[in-house]
């Protein structure tokens, strides 16, 4: 991995004087793939539209590394909307080529290219097939390979997993890893967060138009993946709130959730647990991205205040 | 400009391998040519009627050269030499169908008047047959006379009346009315040509909206870029329906009659009645363009954006003013009104024969200022409704988005 590919530096955007994105700042690097997670309606979309010029950033500012500010080097994105679709009616490959074509990369390696990728994600043959002779899946697919055809240096996507199969899921997956092997700049928003912790380096969570969370998948973890006590037991649950270092118990008839507080040693929790509590089942594991993101989005704060504006 | 052309160019190849647009690229001027030829291809089916029998009283030895003249028009009769007098020959051609007496006598020279006696039911042709015979008829009249030569040749031109009116500019006469006619008309279908392709750029709108492909698309163009390609693009299109309707109408017109069309259509006129039929497509294409990307369900047929397709029909409305006083003031109003001035225009050019240069002026700066105008609300629209997903945009959201 080295230097930075993208530079968005504190933009925001208002529709209707409701902001809908405020001072969000990040980099993706060579390289690198940087996830921007959040629940739907965070502002994921409005961020990645402005950064492709789609939508004008009422501030702050978007920089290209290693092109002159204020132009976005489009030829060098690659882009998969979220709002996607393929003329329907064209054969695949011309619609492969036309959009070479508009990033100015040369016809013959595109279409060597398309050929290859078709072969890769299990379309071959298909190159004359138009969108509408297609399964949805393979249209996914298409889109995708629509936007790396020109072999770009960044490449932006946005919920690329939405509508595929596991099959055809882990098919993207390799290939966006692949990508960012060679070099390839990767930011992406999904809703999958196992998608996500599997395949991220960095990550940007936010939340109604603000970031909530930011960093390496490690740094977040590390920051605010606390440990959960998961117990199975016939257990009142104002015993529970008795204990220490606890900030939220979830009780569902035998099953208690214990959010425990950060920094905690497991060992030495578990060594406090007060004999009257009845133990069938106990486990201690981190809180996954996917809770952290389910906390976010439906406002149930696990994490301190303070932590989440860290 | 370079993104338009790759627009432009696609547009155009995405067309060509359509095979409804192929189809009709073609098919349109065959069925020009089929209809203008039908009269005479249902003549070859027409059932050979029995050629009439002439019966033929010949006193004055006029048969065999008024013969020659009826056969080369191609007229062909049953001839038979009168069997008994008038009277006896009336009575025949009365009782048998399909019959006619004619008689040359000694007083047809004198009095220039031939009696055809016919029966009821006759050919229905034979009348018009019969006219061929005067030019002969009158050669024998004039023969009979023993002029010389040049007074035969006085007679025989006649006289023609030629309606000379001055216009107000001296010396200015009236001249040949096809001289414009015919540029204007090849003007008129250009714009009708183009501005029929230009429609599909509506739907092409649409259709990027519908498919959702034209997030995808702006991620490589700007908006004005794809909307210029498009127009672009549509225009390449509708010359090329042009082309292939000169290609075949045109040799096959000159093939059918003697009419020069080419010599007709190869003048500067020509070139600025051309000129407005682009400027009118450039105008109704923004309109296109704009509209089309706010258009997204096109069964939606009751909604406003359906009175589009009407705009570029308004000339029509004002064709029977316009074409009996191109210098009346409804002609004058519409050249100036920017909807209806390209049709307008190309009318009353078609029909004028002298041209005021000052009104066509000022109507292409309106229009040259309209098409800016157009371009630039159309470039906010498209810009906003080309992204709007899932529903077509109210003339409410389409009034706040020109604000912008």
């Amino acid at each position: 991995m080295s230097g930075p590919v993208l530079t968005v530096n504190q933009i925001g955007k208002s529709f209707k004087n409701k902001q809908i994105i405020k001072d969000i700042s990040f980099e993706v690097n060579k390289g690198e793939i940087m996830a921007i997670l959040g629940p739907n309606g965070a502002g994921k979309s409005t961020a990645i539209r402005s950064i492709m010029g789609i939508l004008h950033p009422d501030e702050g500012t978007v920089k290209f590394h290693g092109h002159s500010t204020g132009s976005i080097p489009r030829h060098r994105i690659g882009y998969l909307p979220e709002e996607r679709g393929l003329y329907k009616k064209v054969s695949i490959m011309d619609i492969l080529l036309y959009f070479a074509e508009l990033k100015d990369y040369p016809v013959k390696k595109a279409k060597e290219r398309a050929l290859a990728y078709l072969k890769k994600l299990g379309l071959e043959g298909k190159e004359k097939s138009s969108i509408e002779e297609l399964s949805k899946g393979m249209g996914q697919k298409v889109q995708f390979i629509a936007s790396i055809i020109h072999e770009p240096d960044l490449l932006i996507l946005d919920e690329p997993f939405s509508g595929l199969d596991p099959v055809s899921q882990e098919l993207i997956k390799s290939e966006i890893k692949e990508l960012a092997n060679k070099g390839t700049a990767i930011l992406l928003s999904a809703h999958q967060m196992n998608v996500v912790e599997e395949l991220c380096d960095r990550l940007l969570m936010i939340h109604r138009g603000q970031k909530v969370i930011s960093g390496t998948m490690e740094e977040v973890k590390a920051q605010y993946a606390n440990y959960k006590c998961v117990i199975r037991g016939n257990n009142e649950e104002s015993i529970f709130a008795r204990l220490p270092q606890v900030q939220r118990v979830e009780q569902s008839g035998e099953l208690a959730t214990l959010y425990l507080e950060a920094n905690i040693q497991p060992s030495t929790w578990l060594k406090r647990l007060p004999e009257e509590i009845q133990i069938k089942e106990l486990t201690v594991s981190r809180i996954s991205l996917h809770e952290i993101f389910i906390d976010i989005a439906t406002d149930k704060k696990i994490l301190g205040e303070g932590e989440k504006s860290a | 400009m370079r993104n338009s052309m790759k627009v432009a160019k696609w547009e155009y190849k995405k067309n060509m391998k359509n095979k409804s647009f192929i189809i009709s690229l073609l098919i349109t001027p065959l069925i020009f040519i089929i209809f203008s030829s039908l009269p005479s291809f249902m003549d070859m089916f027409k059932s050979e009627s029995d050629p009439v029998k002439v019966y033929i009283q010949d006193e004055m030895n006029m048969w065999e050269s008024v013969e020659e003249t009826l056969l080369s028009q191609g007229i062909e009769w049953e001839i038979q030499e009168a069997e008994t007098d008038e009277s006896g020959m009336k009575k025949i051609i009365k009782n048998t169908e399909n019959t006619a007496y004619i008689s040359f006598s000694k007083n047809l020279m004198e009095q220039g008047k031939l009696t055809v006696y016919t029966n009821e039911e006759i050919d229905k042709d034979f009348e018009k047959q019969v006219n061929v015979m005067v030019q002969p008829l009158r050669d024998l009249q004039i023969e009979n006379l023993h002029l010389s030569q040049q007074e035969k040749d006085i007679i025989n031109q006649g006289i023609t009346i030629d309606a000379v009116s001055l216009s107000k500019d001296v010396g200015e006469v009236k001249g040949d009315p096809l001289k414009r006619l015919i540029p204007g008309v090849f003007a008129g279908i250009i714009l009708f040509s183009i501005v029929m392709t230009g429609m599909m750029i509506f739907q092409s709108a649409s259709n990027e909206k519908k498919e959702k492909v034209a997030e995808i698309v702006l991620s490589s163009v700007d908006s004005s870029e794809l909307m210029q390609g498009k127009i672009i693009g549509y225009f390449a299109l509708g010359i090329t329906q042009v082309l292939a309707w000169i290609l075949v109408i045109v040799p096959y017109f000159m093939w059918k009659s003697e009419f020069p069309i080419l010599e007709y259509l190869l003048v500067p006129e020509t070139i600025l009645l051309v000129f407005i039929a682009v400027l009118g497509y450039l105008l109704f294409a923004a309109i296109f363009a704009g509209i089309g990307a706010t258009f997204e369900d096109m069964d939606q047929t009751s909604n406003f954006q359906g009175i589009v397709f009407l705009l570029p029909w308004l000339p029509a409305v004002l064709y029977s003013p316009v074409i009996s006083d191109p210098e009346g003031i409804i002609a004058q109003a519409g050249s100036y009104f920017p909807l209806t001035s390209p049709g307008v225009l190309i009318m009353r050019l078609s029909v004028l024969e002298s041209w005021p240069w000052i009104e066509i002026s000022i109507s292409i700066i309106i229009l040259l200022i309209s098409i800016w105008l157009f371009m630039k609300l159309a470039g906010k629209i498209f810009k906003i409704g080309i992204l709007m997903y899932g529903k077509n945009a109210t003339p409410k959201e389409i009034l706040k988005w020109l604000r912008y």
